[in-house]
């Protein structure tokens, strides 16, 4: 009977008890690796070197632009955890989650080791001097003007290199590319106050009304903001600070924020006018000619235009005119249309009709070195190449830090576009999409490896220049630092100048110490000088700055009524910036994807989110598969329902569906990139990317969304991790 | 029926498991000498030379000297090469032997010496090194090889060094668990800490 019954599954079960058991006391619990492993010790080392205590070197966060000061811990050689570092005034010792995940950049196992040549289909690696001989032929056999560079923003002595460089071959086109970047409100900023990002005071505020910058999470200098909000916070003698967040999707910005208002898309200026108007009714001086150019704002007639009620304009109106100074910021969400433009100029008309400027918009440091200021990234500028690569203009295209055919819209076809150029370089980190199509790749260093200078393009203070130091030797030995090949490549070009020195390093040290005057170090020996901005990490510069322009002048501001309903595509799509993803360009870092997005909680996969009323009225739940149709192509995603959206409007996250990059990017959501119609700001011609109407239709399946909100940490999908189970249904013969 | 007598033979099963861990996993709570497997080294370092009493022809050298990181790190640390070389440079007499001309192969390389870990523990054990020589070097005022002696033995009549105390949590508690002073002129007592976290951290 026994026999029968007991089979070999329990069996075995049993066995694998005792087996264990066995198993562990036959280790003895101690020595495991005696005599087996390795135990390696320095050759030489200084003393301050001890192992398994970590010493921190001070660089710079390369993850985005906002060029956070950091601070590597290293142990064994080896960088382990990044710090922010105290001294640098954007930071204050802060960091976010993005710059965190800067040493899985580093230790990528996806990341190209060696220079690769394109053999049909396939990459064959070569050597770095058949590389470079390869990129000096080409080069000279091109006709001069015909070569470009391709970047994304660029600043300190790799940029200084980059023109000299341009300026040897004898060619002007760079283009500096960033698909993600506030350059309509740039323009505008340069319009009103006369300069493109004025410094913004939040600490000094006591009202923040913010038009969709999300200025916490993912715009402009993040952590600066943030460390400055929770100054407002606490606010001047003990009055808090106040924050309305006006915006069509809610960002982590709007989810901190005391009122988040929910806009219909693209009417960010009409409010802010309609608030002028109300302003100058309740008493506050408005010049005679900006009154004159708002009185048609009305509370009903703004009301009714933006979706926000009389009673929140009002109120609105009465926090703005008894807290002074305020500070109105115009972001994402507003400069996203075809008239976002307009919208920038309505809001910043806001900040000098309540007198903002000068108190809470201050002018900023200039950099006392313009050739090493940082050149900003826009769109435009890839329209700019595409049209030069139509008009045959382009025979040899670099391009270092940009990936435009996985983050510029399907209309632009860049794809199609470069495969015109006939030599295609691409330094590249991963093998992403624009790296695929090239001809020649060639790896680069980590931010951890390399050398280098940045200048951050919003000083928090006054201008400051950064360092970027090695943390750890390379990891592989087949890369090199853009500064290092540029060097190489300015060697054959202009062997006078640039023959003595070894490598980048070399360069980058003599060029420091020859402005070590302007750099507060005049009256020290050049060693001993070079060492202290090493062990800072950050030099701080003398600057001056401008007065802002402060006159508000209403002229030109022509705002459309609000965009009629399109039968065919009635939603409109919101490509979301996530505080994790951005621009995508980091995607195949895993911890970003496993981090949670702060306000859905979703890991890995993008989803299409959704007000109730709007699911609703499609007939879907969350976890419905949806195709989103454009004019211009379709991505299919999870239906993800939250009330933090305006219901005219569905948001996609930027960033996910990946072609290529790395395992942990590729295939991975969808790309909201692809599908965004061609609209553009009509003064400034970058991409509206708030324009993008849509359809959305059931396609099938149902999902579950993996997340963790919800309780017993949301639904795994499946996964069976640490599932919630009644006590008596556990059956212990299964738990093995 | 039958279910509960399979579940009573898979009782039995688990019980004269468990029993034999009880067998196999009772550590000897004693200081009992428990030798570790000899190790090839690439260069036989001389212990006995370097650190035995003079009368048998040793330098005497503090442990600490080359061991340096042990009173400042979880780990005591191989020497630097650089440290090796730092006093060998000088000492023309043995500069010609054959493990000294190896040493020097290895430095002009630039390359370390590959040594074989002769300690080791589980990664789930963190042992520091530092808080015992603080305590029985610093405040006990122990000599430094009685106390670095506790877990490694009397390396100083060694060559290459091998393990000589079990290393195993039975043995490490045995000897937290007895009291000690708290420092050379005190008469309070206490004893190691107990606590399952400060070593599985
Ligand atoms: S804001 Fe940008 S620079 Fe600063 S830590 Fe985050 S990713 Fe790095």
């Amino acid at each position: 009977m026994i026999e029968n019954s007991f089979n070999r599954r329990d069996f075995l079960k049993v066995l694998g008890w005792g087996g264990a058991t066995v198993a562990l006391s036959g280790c003895g619990n101690t020595s495991v690796e005696d005599g087996r492993e390795y135990v390696t010790s320095y050759v030489e080392t200084a003393d301050y070197i001890i192992p398994s205590i970590g010493t921190y070197f001070n660089s710079t966060c390369a993850q985005c632009d906002a060029g956070c000061g950091i601070m590597g811990r290293v142990r064994e050689g080896r960088v382990l955890k990044l710090e922010g570092n105290p001294d640098s005034p954007i930071n204050s010792g802060k960091m976010c989650g993005l710059g965190q995940a800067g040493v899985q950049a580093h230790y990528n196992p996806d990341r190209v080791r060696e220079p690769l040549l394109r053999n049909g289909d396939k990459g064959e690696a070569i050597t770095w001097e058949k590389a470079l001989q390869l990129v000096s032929e080409k080069v000279a056999s091109a006709n001069p003007g015909s070569v470009a560079f391709l970047t994304g923003g660029v600043s300190g002595h790799v940029k200084v290199l980059l023109k000299n460089y341009l300026d040897a071959i004898g060619s002007d086109q760079h283009y500096v590319y960033e698909a993600v970047a506030p350059s309509v409100v740039r323009a505008a900023n340069k319009k009103a106050y006369g300069v493109e990002m004025p410094r913004l005071r939040l600490d000094r505020a006591k009202v923040v009304v913010s038009f969709g910058a999300d200025f916490l999470g993912t715009w402009v200098s993040p952590v600066h903001f943030s460390r400055q909000y929770a100054k407002f916070r606490k606010g001047v003698n003990g009055e808090r600070g106040v924050l309305v967040q006006v915006e069509s999707k809610m960002t982590i910005t709007g989810a901190n924020a005391d009122r988040w208002l929910a806009i219909r898309p693209g009417t960010e200026g009409i409010l802010a006018l309609g608030l002028v108007n109300a302003l100058s009714a309740a008493g506050l001086t408005v010049p005679a000619e900006v009154a004159a150019a708002v009185k048609d704002y009305t509370l009903d007639r703004v009301s009714n235009d933006t979706g926000v009620s009389v009673e929140h304009i009002g109120k609105l109106t009465a926090l703005l005119k008894d807290r002074s100074p305020s500070l109105v910021i115009a972001g994402g969400a507003a400069e996203g249309y075809a008239h976002g433009s307009q919208n920038a100029a309505a809001v910043a008309l806001l900040n000098q009709v309540l007198g903002n400027v000068g108190k809470t918009v201050e002018a900023p440091a200039s950099m006392p070195f313009p050739q090493m200021a940082p050149i900003t990234g826009n769109r435009s500028s890839l329209q700019a190449l595409n049209d030069s690569i139509a008009q045959d203009g382009v025979k040899v295209l670099f391009n270092c830090g940009a990936n435009p055919i996985y983050s510029a819209p399907a209309s632009m076809n860049m794809k199609e576009s470069l495969k015109k150029v006939p030599f295609k370089v691409a330094f590249a980190h991963y093998m992403d999409e624009t790296a695929m199509e090239a001809d020649l790749v060639l790896p680069l260093n980590s931010s951890m490896e390399g050398w280098g200078t940045v200048v951050p393009e919003y000083f928090a203070e006054g201008a400051q220049l950064n360092i970027q130091q090695p943390l750890m030797e390379k990891l592989h030995p087949g890369t090199l630092g853009m500064g290092d090949v540029l060097l190489a490549l300015l060697k054959q070009r202009r062997p006078a100048e640039y023959s003595g020195y070894e490598d980048y390093y070399a360069y980058l040290k003599n060029a420091m110490v020859a402005i070590k005057g302007a750099l507060g170090g005049e009256n020290e020996d050049d060693d001993v000088f070079w060492d202290s901005v090493l062990s800072q990490g950050v030099v701080k510069l003398t600057s001056s700055s401008n007065a802002l322009v402060s006159s508000a002048s209403a002229a030109g501001l022509q705002l459309p009524p609000p965009a009629v309903e399109d039968g065919t595509y009635p939603l409109r799509l919101i490509p979301a910036v996530t505080p994790n993803m951005r621009d995508g360009r980091h995607a195949n870092e895993p911890w970003l994807q496993e981090s949670p997005d702060p306000l859905t909680t979703i890991v890995w996969d993008s989803w299409v989110e959704m007000h109730p009323k709007t699911a609703a009225k499609l007939g879907v739940v969350e976890g419905d598969i949806v195709e989103v149709a454009s004019k211009n192509g379709a991505i299919k995603g999870q239906v993800y329902v939250y009330s933090g959206i305006h219901p005219d409007v569905i948001s996609v996250p930027l960033g996910y569906g990946h072609e290529a990059m790395g395992r942990y990017s590729k295939g991975v959501g969808a790309n909201a990139f692809k599908i965004l119609d061609p609209v553009f700001d009509q003064q400034t011609g970058e991409l509206a990317m708030y324009e993008t109407r849509v359809k959305v239709t059931k396609a099938g399946k149902r999902v579950i969304v993996v997340k963790d909100e919800g309780p017993a940490g949301g639904n795994q999908s499946g996964r069976r991790i640490a599932l919630r189970m009644a006590s008596g249904k556990v059956n212990l013969a299964e738990e093995v | 029926m039958y279910r509960f007598l399979r579940l009573s033979v898979l009782l039995v099963g688990l019980i004269a498991a468990v029993g034999s861990v009880a067998v196999h996993a009772a550590q000897p709570l004693t200081t009992a000498d428990d030798l570790g497997p000899v190790v090839d080294q690439p260069i036989e370092f001389p212990h006995d030379r370097h650190a035995g009493d003079a009368a048998k022809g040793g330098m005497q050298i503090n442990c600490m000297y080359c061991h340096t990181y042990a009173r400042r790190s979880n780990v005591a640390g191989i020497p630097p090469l650089q440290k090796c070389i730092g006093c060998h440079r000088s000492i023309e007499s043995v500069r010609e032997t054959p493990r000294i001309k190896k040493l020097f192969e290895y430095w002009e390389a630039k390359k370390p010496v590959p040594w074989k870990k002769v300690h080791d523990l589980p990664d789930f054990v963190r042992f520091n090194h530092e808080r015992h020589i603080q305590r029985f070097v610093f405040a006990q005022e122990k000599p430094v090889q009685e106390a670095c002696g506790y877990c490694h033995g009397d390396v100083k009549t060694m060559t290459v060094a091998r393990r000589q105390k079990p290393l195993s949590m039975g043995w490490c508690v045995s000897c937290h668990q007895k009291d000690h002073p708290v420092s050379a002129t005190s008469t309070k007592t206490t004893h190691g800490p107990n606590d399952c976290w400060q070593c599985h951290k």
